[in-house]
Order: C-alpha cells, then sequence, then structure tokens
C-alpha cells in the first residue's frame, strides 16, 4: 500500500488514567501487537466510543487516495471520490511535529513521534526501524477500525 | 504647492538665558509708567472711576472690556500692563532677603562695612570666587565664607569690635555689640557705659538694664551700612554686581503690578466692586505712607512714628508673603490674604498651575466604553466631539474636490468645516454663516480649511493619573455616533481604564509633523510593549482570556458550518476581503469536524501567503507533567502558527508574560502582525463566548455535599490544631520561635494554620466543583478572580487580618463582647467560617468590615504618597537622556552614568529575563521556520556545529556584537552541540556509513547549516535593534517605571525575612526609604555570613559575640557589701549561663568593660577576687556622697554592657534550608563597621540594607549597589518585575555626586543647577529670593524649564540640532 507509514494492530490498555479531564475526549493508552509499540492517543469518544480492551487496526498515511499519490494540504469538501477512508470506521487529520528520543530509560535506542490531530495528541513510541518516514512537519492520517472478536 | 516645514514661532528672538537679580529703586523707576500717591481707589463723587495716581488708574493697564490702557490704548486683550511704583516713606526690609540680610550683616564690619575677612583669607576667597563656579559651588563657597566671617568678631581694616547680628521679634535685626563676657572690646564697652553716667543719676532703674543694652539695626541703618560696602568686597557676598548690589536687599519703593493681574471684580449682589488682595494691601501701605508723613511733617512722638514704621513694615512684609509667621497678636491681619509668594507657590501656583501645566485647545473629554469592533489601535469619537475638533488642513491639488465638499458642508454636518482661512488675506470665515456654495467655488490652493476630524485622523487619547508615557497613547480616530470613547478592551491596561464611569481625554495635533511623531512614537500598536520590564501591556483580557481558553479546549469540536461562521466572525473593517485557508478537519470520519484548536491557528495565520509562523513552547498556568502529554492539556505548542496542543490562558494570552503569543508575533514579525491578531482575537472571542454562552449564577455558588464536607473537615482540623497550640501555651509547653515570646509565637502559629485553612478550602472547591463552573473556569484560565475569591464564595471567608495580625482587642481584654475575656479561639479572632453563599453571623460580619475599613484607608493614603514619590522621581529624572556618545547626562551635561546599563540596550527590547534574546526560543523558532526549505540539507553534528558558528563569529558581520553578547552566544551554542553530540552517540549515528542509518535518527535534534545561519543572523538583527536609542529619555522612563509599579503596592506590609522575628519594612514605605535616602531607617538588618558557614555551634559563638549582653544577665548576684572599714558592691558571676551562652567573656574582659561603661569607675578600683567573683568600690566624688554612689554603682553595673556591638539590637542566626544546613547571622541594628570587624565574620561578605551605613563604611560603590539591590528585592517580593537598568540608572543619579542624595527637596538641590526646576518643584519662593541674591544666571536647558519658556527641550527628536548651515548652492537649470 503506498503512502502507509505505520500499520498494527492495538489493544487499549487503559483509558484517562488520571481520571477523565474532558467530556468528549478520551486519552487511550495501548499496546501494538507485532512491533510492541507503545501508543497514547487522544480519541472523540463522543462519537467513536472505545472501551478497555478494545482492539483495533490503526493505519497512519500520509495520504487518502488509494493510489497513493501525495495531497497536498488544502481542504476540498467536494472531493467525494474513492478514498481509504472508506473502510474505516475514525480517521483523522494531523501533523508530526516533534520526534524525539526516549528519555526514560538509561539507554533505550525507543523514538517516540508525537502527532497532533488538532489537539489531539497521539504518541508513538517504539523502535527507529518502525517510525521509518516520520518527518517534522509532515501532515499525516490516522485510519483505526474496532476489529470484532 | 509644498507644505511649508514646521518652525518654531518666533524665531528672530530666542531666550538664551534668564537672569534673576534685585531691582534698585532707580529700575523700579524706570520701569513703571506712574507714581502711586493715593490712597483712594475709586474718585468719591459716586462715578465710579479711578482716582488718578490712585492703585487703580488705568495707566497700569485696564481690568475691564469696556475699558482701555491709558497708557498704550489697548485694550484688555492687548494691554500687557505697566508698572507703577510707591515711595516709602521710611526703608523697609524685604521679608524674602530678610535671612541674607542678616547673613550679610554678619559678614561685613557694622563700622566700616568692610567684610569680616583677614587680608589673606580675602585674598584665597577672592581668588576661588572669581574662577567660573556653578550655581551649586556659589552656595556652597558662600556657606563658607559666612562660617570664616563669623569666627572674626574684630574688623581686621578698622579694628572694630562686632558682636553677634541676630534676628529678634519679626522683622527686627540687632546687634550684640556691648555683650561683655566676650573680648576684645573692654574699652568700647567702658566709653559706651561711660556716656550713661548722667542718665543714671537721674534714673536709677536703668542701672539693670544697662548690662543688657544692644544696638537696633533699623533698615535705615542697615541700608547706611550696605551702601558703604567696597565694591570689591560684593563678590565676597556671593552676590552679583551686575544685578543687585546689597543695598538693593532694603526696600525703599515697592513696584505696584499692572492690574491686569489683580482685576477688580465687579459684584453682582452688593453694589461697587471686589478688589484683588494686591490692591488692597497697596492701599493700606499708601496709607501708612500718609500717616508717616503727616506725623512727621507736625512732629509727632517718636514712639508714634516707630509703631506706625513697625506697621509700614509689617503690610509691606504681608504684600509679599501672607503667610509670615511671628506676627504680634494686636497686628495680625484679620482676614488672610494671597501674597505674591503664595500666587507663586503650591500646586494652583503660578508655577506649577500655569507655567509648567498649560491648558491646551483641540481637546475633549467624555465617559469611554468598550468596543472589541475596533482595532486595537482605533479609538471611536462621537460625532459630537469630531465637529468641535478640527484639523487645519492646506488645501492643495489632491484634496481640494473634498475640501471644497467639506466647505459646502460647514459646521453642523459631519465632514464638514467650520473655518476657512485664505491663503492671501490671513482673514478666518466662520463657516456656519455665509454663502458656503460660493466659499467653495473661490477655494484656492494654498488655503486652510479647519475641517472636522474624519476617519484616520491622528488622535492624542490620555486617562489620569498619567502614571507612566503608556498613559497617553496616539490612536486612529474613528467617527461614530452616540456620546462616547469607545475602544478595544485590550488597550485598557497602559491606561489602568475600566468602564465603572472612567472618563478620558482626547487630544488633535494641529500639524503634519506633530501626527506623524505622535504616531511613530506614540501609537498605541509601537507601544504594545511597557519599558518598564519589556512585557506586553496591551494584551487580551478578561473574556478575550476566557474566550481564548474555551475555545481551544481539547474536546471543542465544530462541524463546518460553525467552523465557517466563527472564522467570518473575526474579520472585519479592512480585513473583510482577507483570504482564508479552512484547514483540512482534523476528524474525517465518522463526521468531519474542526477542532477549536484549528480555528485558533487560523486566526494566528489565515492564509498560507501570512508570513506569520510563529513557535511556542511553553507551560500554561495547570501544566503538571510529562510536557506535551500534560493531562490538564496545558502545556502550549505553537508551531507556524499552528496551535498544536495545550490550552491558551492568561499565560500565553493575557499581558504581563514574554510567553505571550502576541508578544513573540511582535518581536518576530512586527507591530502591525502583532495588532492584526490581537484584533482577530477580540472578535473571534465574543463570538464564540456568546454562541456557547458563558454566564454566572447562583448555582456556581453553591456548594455541593463533597465540598461542604470536605470544607468541615479543614475547619475540624484547623481548630482541633490551634487548640492544640493554645492548651501547648497553657501548659507553658509551647516551643518558642527564635526572637519571638510565648505568645507571638502562638499568634504566628495560628495564624499560619488559619491561613491554610482558606488556600486549602480554595484547593477543594477546584477539586469538588464541576468543570464546568463558570468562576472556577476564570480562575482556571486566569482571566479574573482567583481560587480564594471562589473559595470565599462557596467554602470559607477565612481570617479577617488587620495590620498583618488577627483582630485586634476593641473591648477589654477581647475584641468584641460575644467572646469570653481573653479567648484566643479563631471565631473570637477574626476568622470567618461561612461563605458568602452561606452568609455571616453578626460577629463575623464586624470583623469583615474591620477589615475591609482597612483596605480602604490603606489605598486612600497610598494614592497620596506614591503620587507624591511619583513627582519627586520625575522631576529628579526628567532631564537625564541617552546621547549619541552613549553617555546618560543630564541637561547641564553632567555625566551620570558612561553607557546605559552597562550595555547600552533598551529595556524595553528585552526578550530575556534582563538579556536582548531568549536564546532557545529563537533557534526553535528559526529551525522550525525554514524547516521545508533545507528539507534535502544534511543535519549537522555537534562539531561541525561549534565549528561554523565560531567561524562565523568572527567575519565583519558580526563585528558590531559585543563580546559579552558573543559569549553569550557560545555558551548556547555549546550547550545545543553537546547535546546533538549526546544523541547521536546514544543511537549509534556515529561511525556508521549513513545510508545504513534510519532516516528517522537524522530527525532527532536536525540543525542544518541554512538555519544555523538564518540564527546568528536573527541574533544579530535583534542584538542592533535592542540599543538604546540617542536621545531616549531614559530618565523619564526610570521614573515612571519605579513610580508607576509602586501605585499597584500595599502600602503596609511587613514581611518576613526568614525568621518570623524579623520584620523588615516592605511595600511603599520601604521604596520610600531608598529614595528619600534615609539615614535612619525603620529595620536595618546586617546580612553577615560566617566563616564557617555549617556549624551552628559556631554561629552561635559569634553571635554572642555580636548581641548585646549586659552583666546583669551573667551574673547570679550583684549585692552592696558593707565591713567596718570599708563598703564596695560585690558581683558573682554565673559561670554556667556564661557557657551556655558561649559568651566569651572572663572576670578580667568584664572588669575592662566596667571601665570603660559610663560609671566612670577607675581600674584600681575594681578587684578581681576569683574566677567568678570581683568586686567594685565606690569613690566618693565633690558631687555625691560614698553611700550614694555605692546605690548608683549597685544600681547601674547590671546594666553594663559586657559583650556586644554597640547600635545592635539583637543577632538572629538563620538557617537556608535551600542550602542544607548552611547558617549565616541576621543583625538588626546599624553598626556594619563592628559586626564586619568581629572575629568569626566574613567580613567581605557582610552588608547592610541601609544606604546610609554602606556609604560610611564601604563607600559610594557599596552604596549604591545596596540601593540597587534593596529596590529590586523589594520590588520583586511584591511580584513586580522592573528591568535592572531602570534602577542603576536611579542609583547612579542618587549616587553620581560622590554623596548619597535622596530624592526629596534637599537632595534635588544638590543635584539641579537650574533656578526654574528648582522653583518648580518645591519651596517655590525660598528658591526664586536665593537666586536673586546670588544674581543667578539661569541657561534654559532642562526639561522644566523649557516648559515654562515655552520652548521644545532637548531631548528625544530635539536632541539633534542643525550645528552648521551648509551654503547650498543653487543650481539653475539652464
Amino acid at each position: 500500500m503506498a503512502g502507509v507509514l505505520f500499520e498494527d494492530i492495538f489493544d487499549v490498555k487503559d483509558i484517562d488514567p488520571d481520571g477523565k479531564k474532558f467530556d468528549r475526549v478520551s486519552r487511550l493508552f495501548c499496546e501494538s501487537e507485532s512491533f510492541k509499540m507503545d501508543l497514547i492517543l487522544d480519541v472523540n469518544t463522543q462519537i467513536y466510543p472505545i472501551d478497555l480492551g478494545d482492539k483495533f487496526r490503526m493505519v497512519l498515511a500520509k495520504t487518502l487516495r488509494e493510489d497513493g499519490t501525495p495531497d497536498d494540504g488544502e481542504f476540498n469538501p467536494t472531493d467525494t471520490g474513492p478514498s481509504r477512508a472508506d473502510s474505516f470506521e475514525y480517521v483523522m487529520y494531523g501533523k508530526v511535529y516533534r520526534i524525539e528520543g526516549d528519555d526514560t530509560g538509561p539507554d533505550s535506542t525507543r523514538l517516540a513521534a508525537y502527532v497532533s490531530y488538532g489537539g489531539l495528541l497521539m504518541r508513538l513510541q517504539g523502535d527507529a526501524n518502525n517510525l521509518h518516514g516520520f518527518e517534522v512537519d509532515s501532515y499525516v492520517y490516522l485510519l483505526v477500525k474496532k476489529l470484532a472478536f | 504647492m509644498v507644505k511649508e516645514q514646521f518652525r518654531e514661532s518666533d524665531v528672530a528672538k530666542k531666550i538664551s538665558h534668564v537672569t534673576f537679580g534685585l531691582l534698585t529703586a532707580h529700575d523700579m523707576q524706570q520701569l513703571s509708567h506712574l507714581h502711586v500717591v493715593s490712597k483712594n481707589l475709586y474718585s468719591q463723587d459716586g462715578s465710579h472711576k479711578p482716582v488718578q495716581y490712585g492703585p487703580l488708574d488705568h495707566k497700569m493697564g485696564t481690568s475691564e472690556k469696556d475699558n482701555t490702557c491709558e497708557t498704550c490704548g489697548k485694550g484688555l486683550a492687548e494691554c500687557t500692563g505697566h508698572y507703577g511704583y510707591i515711595d516709602l516713606e521710611l526703608p523697609c526690609f524685604h521679608i524674602g532677603y530678610f535671612r541674607a540680610t542678616i547673613q550679610v550683616l554678619q559678614m561685613i564690619c557694622k563700622d566700616c562695612s568692610r567684610i569680616l575677612l583677614t587680608p589673606d583669607q580675602r585674598k584665597t576667597f577672592l581668588d576661588n570666587v572669581i574662577t567660573p563656579l556653578t550655581y551649586l559651588q556659589r552656595k556652597v563657597l558662600k556657606k563658607k565664607i559666612y562660617d570664616k566671617c563669623r569666627k572674626i568678631s574684630v574688623c581686621p581694616s578698622c579694628r572694630a569690635y562686632n558682636g553677634m547680628v541676630k534676628k529678634c521679634g519679626l522683622l527686627k535685626i540687632i546687634h550684640d555689640r556691648y555683650k561683655s563676657t566676650r573680648k576684645g572690646n573692654e574699652a568700647m564697652i567702658a566709653e559706651f557705659m561711660g556716656s550713661f553716667t548722667d542718665a543714671l543719676e537721674h534714673n536709677k532703674d536703668l542701672e539693670p538694664l544697662l548690662s543688657k543694652t544692644q544696638e537696633a539695626l533699623n533698615p535705615i541703618i542697615v541700608q547706611k551700612l550696605f551702601k558703604r560696602i567696597d565694591e570689591e568686597d560684593i563678590p565676597l557676598l556671593l552676590m552679583n554686581c551686575d544685578v543687585g548690589h546689597p543695598s538693593d536687599l532694603i526696600l525703599t519703593r515697592i513696584l505696584v503690578p499692572p492690574i491686569c493681574i489683580r482685576p477688580s471684580v465687579v459684584s453682582d449682589l452688593k453694589s461697587g466692586t471686589n478688589e484683588d488682595d494686591i490692591t488692597m494691601k497697596m492701599t493700606e501701605i499708601l496709607f501708612l505712607n500718609d500717616v508717616i508723613q503727616k506725623h512727621k511733617a507736625t512732629g509727632a512722638k517718636m514712639s508714634m512714628i516707630m509703631e506706625d514704621w513697625d506697621f509700614l513694615q509689617l503690610q509691606v512684609a504681608l504684600l509679599y508673603n501672607s503667610e509670615t509667621s511671628g506676627i504680634p497678636i494686636h497686628m495680625q491681619p484679620k482676614k488672610s490674604t494671597r501674597g505674591f509668594v503664595q500666587r507663586l507657590k503650591g500646586k494652583q501656583g503660578r508655577f506649577r498651575g500655569n507655567l509648567s501645566g498649560k491648558r491646551v485647545d483641540f481637546s475633549g473629554r467624555t465617559v469611554i466604553s468598550p468596543d472589541p469592533n475596533m482595532r486595537i489601535d482605533q479609538v471611536a469619537v462621537p460625532v459630537h466631539v469630531a465637529k468641535v475638533l478640527t484639523y487645519p488642513e492646506k488645501v492643495n491639488k489632491a484634496n481640494i474636490k473634498l475640501m471644497r465638499k467639506l466647505v459646502i458642508n460647514g459646521c453642523d454636518t459631519h465632514p464638514g468645516a467650520n473655518f476657512i482661512q485664505q491663503r492671501d488675506n490671513n482673514i478666518k470665515r466662520f463657516l456656519r454663516y455665509g454663502n458656503r456654495e460660493k466659499i467653495a467655488r473661490e477655494l484656492k490652493l494654498g488655503d486652510v480649511v479647519e475641517r472636522h476630524m474624519i476617519d484616520g485622523d491622528i488622535v492624542l487619547f490620555n486617562r489620569q493619573p498619567s502614571l507612566h508615557k503608556l498613559s497617553i497613547e496616539a490612536f486612529f480616530a474613528k467617527v461614530m455616533p452616540h456620546r462616547t470613547f469607545r475602544f478595544n478592551e485590550c488597550c485598557c491596561n497602559p491606561f489602568n481604564a475600566d468602564f465603572d464611569g472612567d472618563e478620558m481625554n482626547l487630544h488633535l495635533p494641529q500639524t503634519e509633523e506633530a501626527k506623524a511623531e505622535a504616531i511613530i512614537l506614540m501609537g498605541s500598536k509601537s507601544n504594545i510593549i511597557t519599558p518598564r520590564n519589556g512585557e506586553p501591556l496591551i494584551a487580551a483580557i478578561q473574556d478575550f482570556i476566557t474566550g481564548g481558553y474555551l475555545i481551544t479546549q481539547k474536546d471543542v469540536f465544530l462541524d463546518r458550518a460553525r467552523a465557517c461562521q466563527l472564522i467570518s466572525a473575526m474579520l472585519s473593517q479592512r480585513d473583510t476581503a482577507m483570504k482564508i485557508d479552512l484547514p483540512p478537519p482534523a476528524i474525517f470520519k465518522p463526521v468531519k469536524l474542526w477542532t477549536g484548536k484549528q480555528i485558533f491557528s487560523v486566526l494566528l495565520r489565515p492564509n498560507k501567503k501570512d508570513p506569520v509562523m510563529v513557535n511556542l513552547r511553553t507551560r500554561g498556568k495547570n501544566y503538571s507533567s510529562n510536557e506535551d502529554l500534560c493531562v490538564n492539556d496545558s502545556f502550549v505548542v505553537v508551531r507556524n502558527s499552528e496551535l498544536l496542543c495545550g490550552a491558551m490562558d492568561k499565560g500565553t494570552l493575557g499581558s504581563g508574560s514574554k510567553n505571550n503569543i502576541f508578544y513573540i508575533i511582535l518581536r518576530d514579525f512586527g507591530e502591525q502582525k502583532a495588532a492584526d491578531t490581537l484584533s482577530r482575537l477580540a472578535r473571534l472571542c465574543p463570538a464564540y463566548l456568546s454562541h456557547r454562552g458563558f454566564s454566572i449564577g447562583i448555582g456556581d455558588v453553591t456548594p455541593g455535599d463533597g465540598l461542604i464536607k470536605a470544607k468541615n473537615l479543614l475547619l475540624e482540623d484547623g481548630y482541633t490544631k490551634c487548640e492544640g497550640y493554645i492548651r501547648d501555651l497553657e501548659e507553658g509547653r509551647l516551643q518558642t520561635q527564635p526572637g519571638c515570646s510565648e505568645e507571638e509565637t502562638l499568634e504566628a502559629m495560628i495564624l499560619r494554620e488559619l491561613s491554610v485553612i482558606r488556600d486549602h478550602a480554595g484547593k477543594a472547591c477546584l477539586r469538588e466543583l464541576h468543570k464546568s463552573n463558570s468562576p472556577l473556569n476564570m480562575a482556571i484560565c486566569g482571566s479574573k478572580g482567583s481560587f480564594i475569591n471562589i473559595s470565599q464564595m462557596i467554602a470559607c471567608v477565612g481570617q479577617q487580618a488587620i495590620s498583618g495580625k488577627r483582630t485586634p482587642n476593641g473591648f477589654e481584654d477581647r475584641a468584641l463582647p460575644h467572646f469570653e475575656k481573653f479567648s484566643k479561639d479563631p471565631a473570637a479572632r477574626g476568622f470567618v467560617e461561612n461563605s458568602f453563599y452561606s452568609g455571616l453571623t453578626p460577629t463575623e460580619f464586624f470583623f469583615h468590615t474591620m477589615a475591609g475599613r482597612e483596605g480602604l484607608v490603606d489605598t486612600a493614603v497610598k494614592t497620596a504618597e506614591t503620587g507624591y514619590m511619583q513627582r519627586r522621581l520625575v522631576k529628579s529624572l526628567e532631564d537625564l537622556c541617552s546621547h549619541y556618545d552613549l553617555t546618560v547626562r543630564s541637561s547641564t551635561n553632567d555625566i551620570v552614568q558612561f553607557t546605559y546599563g552597562g550595555d547600552s540596550l533598551d529595556p524595553a527590547s528585552m526578550e530575556g529575563k534582563d538579556r536582548p534574546i531568549d536564546f532557545q526560543r529563537v533557534f526553535d523558532h528559526v529551525k522550525a521556520n525554514i524547516r521545508i526549505d533545507c528539507h534535502d540539507e544534511p543535519s549537522l553534528s555537534g562539531p561541525e556545529l561549534d565549528k561554523m558558528v565560531y567561524e562565523k563569529l568572527e567575519t565583519k558581520t558580526y563585528n558590531q556584537l559585543s563580546q559579552e553578547f558573543k559569549g553569550d552566544l557560545k555558551e548556547f551554542i555549546d550547550s545545543i552541540s553537546q547535546k546533538i553530540t549526546k544523541t547521536r552517540e546514544r543511537f549509534g549515528v556515529h561511525g556508521k556509513i549513513r545510508q545504513h542509518i534510519p532516516p528517522v535518527l537524522f530527525e532527532l535534534d536536525r540543525v542544518t547549516e541554512t538555519q544555523v545561519e538564518k540564527f546568528l543572523g536573527v541574533c544579530r538583527d535583534k542584538f542592533m535593534r535592542s540599543q538604546i536609542e540617542p536621545g531616549t529619555a531614559v530618565g523619564a522612563v526610570c521614573a515612571q517605571s519605579i513610580g508607576e509599579p509602586g501605585t499597584q503596592m500595599t502600602l503596609k506590609t511587613f514581611h518576613f525575612a526568614g525568621v518570623a522575628s524579623m520584620n523588615i519594612t516592605q511595600g511603599v514605605p520601604r521604596i520610600k526609604e531608598i529614595i528619600n535616602a534615609s539615614k535612619v531607617i525603620s529595620t536595618p538588618i546586617i546580612t553577615a555570613q560566617l566563616m564557617n558557614s555549617s556549624d551552628a555551634e559556631y554561629a552561635r559563638v559569634v553571635k554572642g559575640r555580636i548581641e548585646k549582653t549586659t552583666l546583669g544577665e551573667v551574673s547570679e548576684y550583684i549585692e552592696e557589701v558593707f565591713l567596718p572599714d570599708d563598703c564596695f558592691i560585690l558581683v558573682k558571676l554565673d559561670q554556667d549561663r556564661i557557657k551556655l551562652l558561649k559568651l566569651e567573656v572572663n572576670v578580667d574582659s568584664i572588669k575592662e568593660s566596667i571601665c570603660k561603661s559610663k560609671l566612670r569607675v577607675k581600674p584600681q578600683d575594681i578587684q578581681v577576687h576569683s574566677e567568678a567573683v570581683l568586686t567594685v568600690h565606690p569613690r566618693e566624688t565633690s558631687k555625691s556622697s560614698l553611700y550614694y554612689v555605692l546605690q548608683t554603682l549597685k544600681k547601674e553595673l547590671g546594666g553594663v554592657m559586657i559583650k556586644g556591638v554597640q547600635n545592635v539590637s539583637r543577632a538572629v542566626i538563620h538557617v537556608d534550608e535551600k542550602k542544607g544546613n548552611s547558617y549565616k547571622l541576621l543583625v538588626e541594628g546599624d553598626n556594619l563597621l563592628a559586626v564586619m570587624a568581629t572575629p568569626g565574620i566574613k567580613g567581605t561578605h557582610a552588608f547592610s540594607n541601609n544606604t546610609f551605613a554602606m556609604e560610611k563604611t564601604l563607600g559610594i560603590e557599596a552604596a549604591r549597589t545596596t540601593i540597587i539591590n534593596e529596590v529590586v528585592y523589594t520590588m520583586s517580593s511584591h511580584g513586580m518585575s522592573i528591568d535592572i537598568r531602570h534602577v542603576m540608572l536611579l542609583a547612579d543619579l542618587m549616587t553620581f555626586k560622590g554623596e548619597v542624595l535622596g530624592i526629596t527637596r534637599f537632595g534635588l538641590a544638590k543635584m539641579k543647577e537650574s533656578v526654574l526646576m528648582l522653583a518648580s518643584f518645591e519651596k517655590t519662593a525660598d528658591h526664586l529670593f536665593e537666586a536673586a541674591y546670588h544674581g543667578q544666571r539661569d541657561t534654559i536647558n532642562g526639561v522644566s524649564e523649557c516648559i515654562i519658556m515655552g520652548i521644545p527641550m532637548g531631548i528625544g527628536t530635539g536632541l539633534f540640532k542643525l550645528l552648521h548651515k551648509y551654503p547650498f548652492l543653487v543650481r539653475l537649470n539652464i
């Protein structure tokens, strides 16, 4: 699949561990199945409720176009053509704004990429090799679909 | 038609200087047109005409409209008036020069009128006098000569004896010539006494009086003496021969001022007129003149004439100064009048009321109201005002069409004109009448149309009190209907305005030059930043902050309609056609939703062409942890104008913070962009709030069950603790705090406990209240109110403090009769446990009103105090300005600082704390800005970066940067390169081939060459821009920056300096002390480091050395012993106690101390018997018997100081908790020298907070440092930050003369040369009289003088002048 930066299946391990601070937004703490990535993700739970223990497939892509042609960052409300989003339930658009080394471990080589979807934050943490193609100031789409058990 | 350049008016004549001097009788006659002789004002025949040669003769001018002046024939408006004069029958002393008269008399021989100096002294002083001296030096020299003269009693030239000359009663001088106690005059006394032999024979009563004879020096004698003073002696009196002779100090003739300054007022109520005080005084003087003349002619008794003379003296004195004190009761005037001195002095007097503050035309005043639709550089002016305030616009080709239209519209239609002045005949024509169409048709180029104020005109807008330069700012006018001035709320801060009925003033500048200067220098956009500390003053306030906070919450989602509606709401006026790039929605599916943060990002950068790319990374008000992932969403990250996370709050939107987003736009992209963004916010926030809804109701202040429970728990807990303390005290178990009694300790502990309750209740509110609670939201985002306010409304009002303590006793041993006597319960001492919601009990309410009253009184007192302080500061600092050679000089060119603030940087452009640049922020900003452009460049490694920067800094481009700045820059780059190296090591980037490394690793700490280059360029630009401009009125800015925050400080606050017991004065009183350079301050404290700062035992020993210990404190007993052959006092020392207190004393040292004390005991009278016993033997003296000496000894011995430093009341060991167990001593007292010299004290690290003590012991530089430190400390402990450069300038001004001068009238008189300046400050008349005596010449160059004389001053844009007019050759086009 062209234009996909990252794809994995995540387990919701925790929701709002410090208490629910916002009415419509919850912070999910997830862990990935295949790459052992840690994910922190703010989700609008009013329109897309997620419960503890849910499993979902998450894709980070540079574009919504199936053929992977990059988009220009302009919002075009008339664009109703086929898109990758059609097969997902929850799609967000945001900006990678920070890539940092993980300061927690003494000499861990894990990286953390921070993405802000209009203020809804995501932190994807894991081995550098899984974060290929992440670049500061690039825009990404986040596509989520819950998996049935 | 080229516009003529503005020229200073009346350029033909320029005032170069003003000379003060004395008028001779002849001068007065020359000045006058009339000899006034008649005591009657009006002719008696009822025609109500002024008597000829009377005080109201029309030859001296006129005060009525229908009369013209008989001298010049002009009317009331044109005639400037003419003087008259009165010849006094007998000479009189001039009350203003009375002191000078006595001093001159003391300096000359009362026989031969030569100055009382030996030839040698006279020669040296003459040499001194003829050198050019400043006014200050002359005053000092006069004092010196005066002191010398007073010491000489026998005249060196005629050998005559001269006694003391002194004032005796009102306006009488006596010469104590015949006093027999002094030597040198025996012969003369004998001769004098001899002359009385005849008289004594006839009148025995004379004898006892004879020894008290003194010579009276009446004005006639004095005048004769003064007339004889030698021409060459006059300079020695420090008088100026050209403008005054000593004999002119005595009045023989007085001037009658023109009628126009003492007009008669025709009374409506009763027939006749009300005459001015001066006129009345003149008639009285003329009347007395007549009486004396008659008495002289008729040969009346001498005593009668003397009495009349006294009376004449008094009237003349009252004419000049009606507040003369010491008038005998029978002579006292019945009603108080206004003399000349009274006309000059005081706030309403000539100097401060008319000369320094003048009334202006083209100004308006009305109530103000807010209007968020105004841009921040706009003010809405009512049409009514716009029609009155006009601007004289010259007609030219471009505007003639418009002008024609305006003329046709006339006075009553808004865009119209009131007057027109034709170019050729200069006649002003009123446009209300006449044929406007015709006038418009005849309008020619070069005519001047006084048109109404129109949109876009530049106006000055001001609110009193004008405490700083931001209190008057230039705005663009926008003419609007209705009756108030309206402006954007964001501009409230500089004016300190609110809309509860405040009024403001508006001025319309009248020339193009004034307009241009006003908008560039005073424009509200150009003054977003306060020069006090470089923080923004114009920023979002109140609802704008609330709105900004709410819209940037994490859970604000908007559909497309709503998002677009909000975005379009923020466009107005010239923005309406602006292109907007709607960002793609943050959530695409299941529905397209935009977040509030995205809207905010649009506000920052509406379209992709907009150059504004701000970057900000900062903590918000409620930051918890984990940076970006803060659970409260309170870590603000803005990257290239996109708000990525965090909610905006007071810190990022409001004033008083350099993390303010508008401040950053301002610094990086200019004032216009910042102003535009702020204007957009001012429109977006109300739009969002009015849709979302934000209001307060009773529900918001109703506590829930949880809160009530939490509060009760807190109260219970606090009460039990307090009860515990009280019980401890009763049972004597209470551990006292150092330097406190048990009672004080208890009070301190209870007070702390109770004030904690309120704070905790506030925290409980935050925890328990629902998120939607409006007051809570406002407190959280910082727009209004604090948690304490919420807690008071909902939970608990808390302890009421009166002057920092619990409520004092208003009744016998209790605060109110509702409580038990001596009750120390919280409730009995002003603790209010109810909330405003639950309601206060009667006693609580009473306590609350007490605290409330204190607050009101405090503010009332404070305004007066700080107002005066501000005035003094401004007067002393007003003429300091920075020059082209970077020095700061006063108007007389005295250098106060060699470079302003030590680095000649402008406080207004400090981006970091007292530094011109916050490197980290600029670095991140540059990196983010040009990331895309250098996408393909390799990122630099640590060493590469270092090398590049170091090389670059050596190139020519960076020559102008100061070494200090370069050092800072290199230090910063080093830290960055180290970080890069560290990261690279950890991820193993080193050593591997580039292709094998995942590219994502290069994203870490990525810096490229272009970025570094740009960064250095930006740093350089910012540094160069932050240099202070020559001509800046740094003095005035300094005075305002220190005075203005003073008004916000609470007056009486005591502050704990680490130790509970050691209060030091804070707030306005402390600032006052420092500025006044008081010698005695209320809480002098010496902070002394110890040689060994880690040892508590050591500290105690040193404390023992410093603290005062008396003999009584360490002796077991002091008793008298009587033996058959001897009696003495036996002192038994308490050895244990001495050891316990770690005192270094023994019997011998005590013996010595006793000898040194004031008891006058000789060493041989003290016998040491053992280590603990010594005896003191009394010695009989001529004045007292043995027994009494013994008794006194017994009484006084206990108080003998055996150890310690003089003037030290106590010393406290201070534990610095931050640095572990580090001890230092705080000594209450003034003897710095002795404390420094005490063994165990690090002398180099001991300092006092008393400026005077520091100057005395360590010199002027130490005093300067103390002033700086103390002002900064006092201000910062009140949460006010002031740029250090301002404080430095103040300290330098106070010390640049080599001694510490206070900002008081005494200090000012020693700092400033100009008489006019000093006269316009305080003691107006005294300064003027003194200047006249000295014949002082005042060159007009200071600010005050220029204002008084109406000359543009030499600071700011007036600093530079064309020194040489270059003869341009006119090139002819042939």
